[in-house]
């Protein structure tokens, strides 16, 4: 090494210094002491005991554990493509450079800036099944069906009924879609105007210079987005929490993998069995970021590459 | 603003020449009982010159003691329910109050002995009671009346409380329900515990979950009775039009509903959002068996002191003095609750505004007054109890299903509980006994 | 029908589309600002009304004086705002200086690193981290909530590291010819223009601080101490019933200020969002 090089190296770290304080501390010893603790009896209160293997033992028969991992992933199943859909499509819409575009993207923009609690009371508020907006819009159409159909159908009691609970957490984090939005718009600067053109003397129609233009080229920025929603689905917590009061949701329809720690950790004082889900979750995360990455490879178009 | 701002200002000016001791209280209530506790404290803080107790009303108060005393910073005096005792005792988060209590002379002999029990667990005293409640059957009588029944006569047993249900329920033209009966969700509380009306119970008192138990079953099955009778979809729709319990839409204060499980503070409810001529009456909740009458739930809010308390003397001084029989009368006419000594004064019930005190307390005096299993895991169990009703009700298990899930997965953690408490018992008994014989000297 | 109709029609067709979407965006805040001026009574009227017979301003300090603390809450809450604010934008720019503007050996495999910690969901850490901080003391103060914003957060240091990679190479150079050294160089010449980009990193830390709820919730005890979002929460949850006109509100009042904060920056939160798209 030259001392050229040296230098640069060490100040190449000093540089970097805060960032590394803020790894050991925040992500490698959370880490490991998790993995320390997750053998351990452990209540916060009381020093830990050495408990061996039982945490992970129970884990595999807890059923509670299970379901939250079960309600989190089939959140996460309907949550993600429905978003990625909705933000493309809206992105592709607004990109068509109508006159106000700016107004729109504004628009669609601005729920994605309500803080978390005051988007969980609003939306608690809009799908209350007597008195909420959703209803009132969906009245009027299940009244029609109804008399056609002659049976009685009524909207759903959203967060009442556990087999709509989970739709109208969805569809409450659709409306913060804005973000995603504003990516996509630009990713979709980024697409070169000549291959339109190229698609266009070919006649291709819209659809298909979408599907074989646009996506492909775009496609690194939806994987992105696509495992931002699955890290964020393993993240879901305040919402469920404020509209449930701090409970599980309709037989337990809401209780995800992040409530179900923290119900552990600070209800049961069972802080080593959190951390032994804590564990578990990380590994899960991790090896789908590497499935997805894997399997889309071979899909995604990286631009110069 | 201006003068939230000016006091702030005064009130930090005479602080600064305070020279009394300052105990923080947290509390979980608010509104009117917050008001009738305030009241308690500023006599308290008038009454001598070493003290001042600073009451602060916290919401969400469970995982904020335990986050505060986790952390070691927690209030010097904190009103749990007591259904958190055992959670908080047993991992080391309590004070013992025993060589306290000595040294101020309270006894259990002058408590009633259900109150009594919620406070003591291991061998020690945990707390001491500020306000008691308990359940009870609240009916409307216009209903009773309107349906040619008896208004001063309740049902004692489930078959008669069907019998009534029956005679009382109407539908309208449309086929809708107008008025029910009894529905066990409406409101729906101590669901955990419905089984002990059913002789049924959660657990054996010493080392064994009893989920399972047959007679938990007949209080399951008796529950899924209620969609197969009223019709699913007639039951949601009814339940759609009744507002919050708190509030004027509450289906018993509007008549739309003649019985429901309730406690002592509902006479609070009736005189805020009840109609003026609201008529009703409160009894033991019926039970299967007629020798069974009078089973109710106490439970009551009380005062402990938090491990790492920086005053626990003066902390202790102040719960001796709510402990005072005529400050415990006092706290409980301001709620309207009763006193949970067993001696009250003459004159007591007739101050009371709640014309049915008496009965609410007769019952908790009464040896078929019971309380909720004292378990760390109880949150958990509760929790699995309400769980196996709601898929009941649902029709998404059998009785059978439902509980065999809650028996394994409680008898699992239940276990893990009761090995750990037998690995740690004899350090924790002697952290215990240290901290007590050095209050005692 | 020639072409060109054909264009207008489908053009028409997606304006409709997209004010339709707008109107369903908007609706949320429309019935929010509507519900938080109508009397209790009315907010369970079925249909619902969109303008309340009576305007009720009284329900704005109404429910701030039910929340009892809320001054108390804004302040703390902006206290924290300023804290992480300033420690991210700091930290963050020092470190993300060190990933782009020094060449050192090893530095993109380190980099891959700070792209693998922002994988970790928070709830996979919350119980050592909170260990951690009650073991130094910290729980129940704001401490834990503002002290590792100095510590670079990853995402923030990706942000700035993607922008001062655009800043050519010759800058640094010359300054180095000029006898800067390296602290000089960052300080003097890359964050003066690194401006936007760090005008985004303090709008979305701001965003975030003023939007964490799971921080606050497990830190802090004392009533008094929360912040605003949190006071919302306890706020619904006393006694039995809501007040959905004041808990609206209330939600008005906090969602006010982001809205205003946006709208005042708006083109660097837009292109600040636009860069975090997974690009490069």
């Amino acid at each position: 090494m030259t001392g050229q090089e040296k230098y640069n190296l060490r100040m190449g770290l000093l540089f970097i210094s805060p960032w590394l304080c803020g790894f050991i501390l925040t992500a490698l010893y959370p880490l490991v002491s998790s993995l320390g603790l997750s053998f351990t009896d452990y209540s916060v209160l009381s020093k830990p005991v050495f408990v061996g293997t039982d945490n992970y033992r129970d884990l595999a028969t807890d059923e509670l554990f299970w379901q939250s991992l079960w309600n989190t992933f089939y959140f996460a199943a309907i949550s993600i493509p429905l978003n990625l859909g909705l933000a493309l499509a809206l992105a592709i819409m607004l990109n068509l450079n109508l006159p106000g575009k700016k107004y729109f993207r504004t628009i669609y923009f601005l729920p994605s800036l309500v803080p978390m609690v005051c988007l969980a009371v609003l939306w608690q508020w809009m799908l209350n099944g007597r008195l909420g907006l959703i209803n009132a819009m969906l009245r009027p159409i299940t009244d029609v069906l109804s008399a056609v159909l002659e049976v009685s159908i009524s909207p759903p009691n959203w967060l009442v009924d556990p087999a709509y609970a989970k739709l109208g957490l969805v569809l409450a984090g659709m409306w913060g879609v804005g973000n995603a939005v504003v990516i996509f718009m630009a990713g979709l600067q980024d697409v070169p105007r000549a291959l339109y053109d190229a698609a266009d003397l070919d006649g291709c129609n819209f659809w298909q210079k979408t599907r074989h233009v646009t996506l492909p080229i775009i496609s690194p920025v939806i994987y992105f987005n696509g495992i931002m929603g699955l890290i964020g689905s393993f993240q879901v917590f305040a919402v469920p929490y404020v509209m449930t009061d701090g409970g599980e949701g309709p037989a337990r329809s809401l209780l995800f993998a992040a409530t179900y720690i923290f119900n552990k950790t600070f209800r049961s004082l069972s802080m080593g069995y959190a951390c032994a889900i804590s564990l578990i979750l990380f590994l899960i995360i991790l090896a789908l970021t590497l499935v997805a990455t894997k399997l889309t490879k071979r899909h995604i178009h990286y631009e110069g590459k | 603003m201006l003068g939230a701002v000016l006091s702030a200002l005064v009130g930090c000016g005479s602080e600064k020449a305070d020279r009394r001791i300052k105990l923080d209280y947290w509390e979980v209530w608010s509104g009117f009982e917050r008001d009738a506790m305030q009241t308690l404290v500023d006599e308290f803080n008038a009454s001598q010159d070493r003290i001042y107790v600073n009451f602060l009303s916290v919401s969400q108060m469970e995982r904020k003691l335990l986050l505060a005393t986790a952390g070691g910073n927690p209030p010097d005096i904190a009103g749990m329910r007591s259904t958190d005792i055992a959670l908080f005792a047993e991992n080391g988060a309590l004070t013992p109050l025993d060589s306290y209590a000595a040294q101020y002379g309270i006894e259990g002999e002058n408590y009633l002995p259900a109150i009594w029990d919620l406070l003591n667990l291991h061998g020690r005293l945990w707390a001491l009671p500020t306000t008691p409640g308990n359940s009870a059957l609240h009916w409307n009588k216009r209903l009773f009346r309107e349906a040619g029944l008896d208004p001063e006569r309740p049902p004692r047993t489930i078959a008669e409380l069907e019998a009534f249900n029956d005679q009382i329920t109407r539908f309208n033209a449309k086929g809708e329900i107008e008025v029910l009966g009894h529905l066990p969700q409406e409101p729906g509380w101590w669901q955990d515990m419905w089984v002990y009306w059913f002789g049924g119970a959660l657990w054996n008192g010493e080392d064994a979950i009893t989920a399972d138990d047959p007679r938990n079953r007949d209080a399951l099955e008796w529950m899924a009775t209620y969609p197969e009778r009223f019709g699913q979809d007639k039951l949601t729709a009814f339940r759609d039009l009744s507002g919050n319990f708190a509030s004027p839409q509450n289906p018993f204060f509007r008549g739309r509903i003649a019985m429901v499980l309730q406690g002592t503070w509902m006479y609070n409810f009736i005189q805020n959002f009840a109609p003026e001529d609201f008529e009703w009456g409160v009894a033991p909740f019926p039970s299967v068996k007629l020798e069974d009458y009078g089973v109710n739930i106490v439970e009551t809010n009380l005062l402990v002191i938090p491990k790492g308390a920086q005053h626990p003397t003066e902390a202790f001084e102040f719960i001796a003095w709510m402990q005072q029989p005529k400050n415990l009368e006092k706290l409980n006419l301001l709620q309207r609750k009763f006193s949970p000594l067993v001696e009250v004064s003459t004159g007591f019930y007739q101050k009371h505004p709640n014309p049915h005190i008496r009965i609410y307390r007769d019952l908790a005096a009464a040896p078929k007054a019971i309380s909720r299993p004292p378990l760390t895991t109880f949150v958990e169990y509760q929790a699995d109890m309400i769980n196996a009703y709601d898929a009941v009700i649902r029709q998404n298990a059998t009785p059978e299903e439902a509980l065999d899930a809650v028996q394994k997965r409680q008898e699992r953690l239940f276990e893990r509980m009761y090995n750990r408490w037998q690995k740690v018992k004899d350090t924790r008994q002697e952290e215990w006994a240290k901290v007590d014989a050095e209050v005692a000297q | 029908m020639t072409s060109q109709t054909a264009q207008r029609v489908q053009k028409l067709c997606l304006y409709l589309l997209l004010v339709v979407g707008a109107i369903a965006f908007l609706a949320p805040f429309a019935w929010m600002v509507s519900t938080s001026l109508k009397p209790l009574e009315e907010t369970m009227t079925m249909p619902p009304r969109w303008i309340p017979k009576e305007i009720l301003w009284s329900n704005y300090p109404e429910a701030v004086a039910e929340m009892r603390y809320f001054w108390r809450y804004t302040a703390n809450t902006l206290f924290l705002c300023f804290m992480t604010v300033t420690g991210t934008v700091l930290s963050s720019a020092i470190a993300a200086y060190g990933f782009s503007r020094i060449e050192w050996v090893g530095r993109d495999k380190v980099f891959l690193l700070v792209l693998a910690t922002m994988m970790i969901p928070f709830p996979v850490v919350m119980v050592p981290m909170y260990t951690l901080f009650k073991l130094i003391g910290w729980t129940g103060t704001f401490k834990p909530l503002w002290v590792p914003s100095f510590l670079a957060a990853a995402f923030n240091v990706f942000l700035l590291r993607q922008f001062f990679l655009t800043l050519p190479k010759d800058i640094s150079e010359a300054a180095r010819i000029d006898g800067c050294s390296e602290w000089q160089i960052f300080w003097r010449v890359i964050l003066p223009l690194a401006k936007p980009a760090l005008i985004v990193v303090a709008l979305f830390q701001f965003m975030a601080t003023w939007n964490d709820f799971i921080g606050p919730l497990i830190y802090l005890s004392e009533q008094q101490d929360m912040t605003l979002a949190l006071g919302l929460q306890a706020y619904e949850s006393k006694g039995g019933g809501t007040n959905w006109n004041y808990l609206m509100a209330a939600s008005t009042l906090i969602v006010l200020p982001v809205v205003g904060l946006f709208f005042i920056s708006q083109r660097y939160f837009i292109e600040g969002i636009a860069t975090t798209g997974g690009k490069g």
